[in-house]
């Protein structure tokens, strides 16, 4: 058995009835992170990706035409929760890049570094990334900017943490939660005023709705050239 | 020619007025010797370019590891005791009433009558335990001859005991997790620990997420803490709007008509989160005059 490639880099898929299932390799071979499938071929291990636990996985599915992660990126992850996103990229980019993960809950953040533990390129923060100031100190410039927390004002947090740590031509990505910014509002009209929001300061190059695997959320990718 | 010092948990690293790298060392020394300016954000923004390579990343990864865990250890405070207590004695409480309703399930065939006529089930895990089926059919003033259960073997009435036992110890040490939490709301939050009642107190932390977060709610939103589902079904479809949460359970809701509910709601929470602001500060104890107030308000 062979894998099989996708468009996205250390990124790999296989059929099941009909359905597509990513899977990556495993950076920490012998460890789960949330208790997905892992397997071997060729004895090598690979974890598969659950789109239904995770966005990006979920957005790929959708057909958003990259997400811009090399081997060798440095990766800005904002919310990492336990760390179920963050493991499948630090198997992306094995120990030729690194991610800081950040996330403002104790408790969360507690589980993501018993992650960071097994994984030595991911760096566990715990800060709040409304004040990108307070973590200057503790990470570098990014590549990629991730961004997946679920707070009234993610936009604006979005646009901050852009301006100050995303390389030029550096690739963004926000995952809305329409239902944190406003519980009542029609979710697709919400989505409408964060891409006109959006366009203003920086160039979109792909979104997608990430129905059915989560509910009232969309996905976009973003291009910081001319940042404004 | 100005040079600009920046800091991070590397190390203090110098820069030139081009922000061009110096020299890297610790701070003080540098200050000294560059006499150096801090960054400001728009040069951080630069600088930080530098550290994307390789050769930093293992250095970012050891330092960040050991901040985040003291910021873990020190992130713990009271309130989380609170927290963690107030919802084992919610999960206790679930418990024990689901295994209460299997014992009686269960000896109702023995001896149905008497489950029937006693309702508090802790009286009735205990009675069952101390006496027997002939005593209790003469408390209840019942003939032995015209019961309706069964008669059991005692190889077959003894694990039915042996959960009333279990049951017994159950009810016990919830008694003392409420202790511990009466004392425990004492010690950390007094002031809302006299107005709301140790346990719907500490429900309201609980819901508010911790002591911090319920001082910083304004008092409309702790009146609606546990009415979320229809505050928010009364957002989206126009339903009625809930007039209280959890405060339904307190002593003084009980004491007033339901007309004016609404309006004890409001004063209650009015008076929790003037003593949550105090409690949070590490203030005096004025919780006697607000109960005061409140108590002359509603009498």
């Amino acid at each position: 058995m062979k894998e099989e490639q996708t468009n996205y880099i250390g990124v790999y898929q296989k059929r099941k009835g009909g359905r597509r299932i990513f899977y990556t390799k495993s950076f920490a071979p012998g460890k789960d992170v949330y208790g997905e499938t892992t397997f071997k071929i060729n004895n090598i291990e690979y974890r598969e990706w659950d789109a239904h636990k995770s966005k990006l996985s979920s957005a790929m599915l959708k057909g958003i035409s990259q997400t811009g992660i090399k081997e060798d990126s440095v990766v800005l992850y904002l919310g990492a929760a336990s760390g179920t996103t963050v493991s499948h990229i630090s198997d992306i980019l094995g120990d030729k890049g690194f991610i800081f993960a950040l996330d403002f809950a104790p408790r969360v953040v507690r589980d993501l570094v018993f992650v960071c533990e097994d994984r030595k390129n991911i760096a566990p923060i715990l800060a709040d990334a409304n004040k990108p100031e307070s973590y200057v100190k503790n990470v570098s410039q990014a590549d990629i900017i991730y961004q997946d927390i679920a707070q009234k004002n993610q936009v604006d947090i979005f646009l901050k943490n852009c301006d100050l740590f995303l390389k030029k031509d550096g690739i963004a990505m926000l995952c809305i939660k329409a239902r944190s910014i406003n519980v009542a509002e029609n979710p697709k009209k919400i989505f409408n005023e964060v891409r006109d929001e959006l366009r203003k300061r920086i160039k979109i190059l792909a979104y997608c709705e990430l129905f059915p695997f989560q509910k009232d959320h969309c996905f976009f990718v973003c291009k910081k050239e001319r940042f404004k | 020619m100005e040079k600009i010092i920046f800091t991070n948990v590397l190390g203090s690293f110098v820069f030139d007025e081009n922000l061009r790298f110096i020299e890297k060392g610790e701070e003080k020394a540098l200050m000294n010797k560059h006499k150096a300016r801090e960054s400001t954000i728009k040069q951080s923004k630069i600088i930080l370019s530098n550290f994307k390579s390789k050769e930093y990343f293992e250095e970012f990864y050891k330092k960040n590891l050991v901040i985040t865990k003291k910021g873990l250890k020190n992130s713990v405070k009271e309130d989380l005791l609170v927290t963690q207590t107030i919802s084992l004695i919610k999960e206790q409480t679930r418990v024990i009433n689901t295994l209460v309703k299997r014992l009686r399930e269960w000896y109702e065939i023995y001896n149905p009558e008497f489950s029937k006529s006693v309702h508090d089930h802790e009286s009735f895990v205990k009675l069952i335990i101390k006496k027997d089926k002939k005593e209790l059919l003469k408390e209840i003033k019942i003939d032995e001859k015209n019961t309706m259960g069964a008669d059991l073997e005692k190889r077959d009435l003894e694990p039915m005991m042996e959960l009333a036992k279990e049951m017994e110890y159950l009810f016990k040490a919830k008694e003392k997790q409420t202790e511990y939490l009466e004392d425990l709301m004492k010690r950390t939050c007094p002031n809302v620990n006299e107005i709301a009642g140790a346990v719907i107190g500490a429900e309201l932390i609980n819901l508010a997420g911790s002591l911090k977060k319920l001082a910083e709610m304004p008092s409309s939103t702790i009146q609606l803490l546990g009415a979320e589902k229809a505050l928010f079904r009364h957002m989206r479809t126009g339903a009625k709007v809930p007039k209280h949460g959890i405060l339904i359970q307190h002593p003084l809701m009980a004491k007033t008509k339901k007309e004016i509910h609404g309006k004890v709601a409001r004063a209650l929470a009015d008076k929790i989160s003037i003593a949550a602001k105090v409690d949070y500060f590490k203030g005096k104890f004025v919780a006697d005059k607000l109960k005061k107030m409140l108590e002359e308000k509603f009498s």
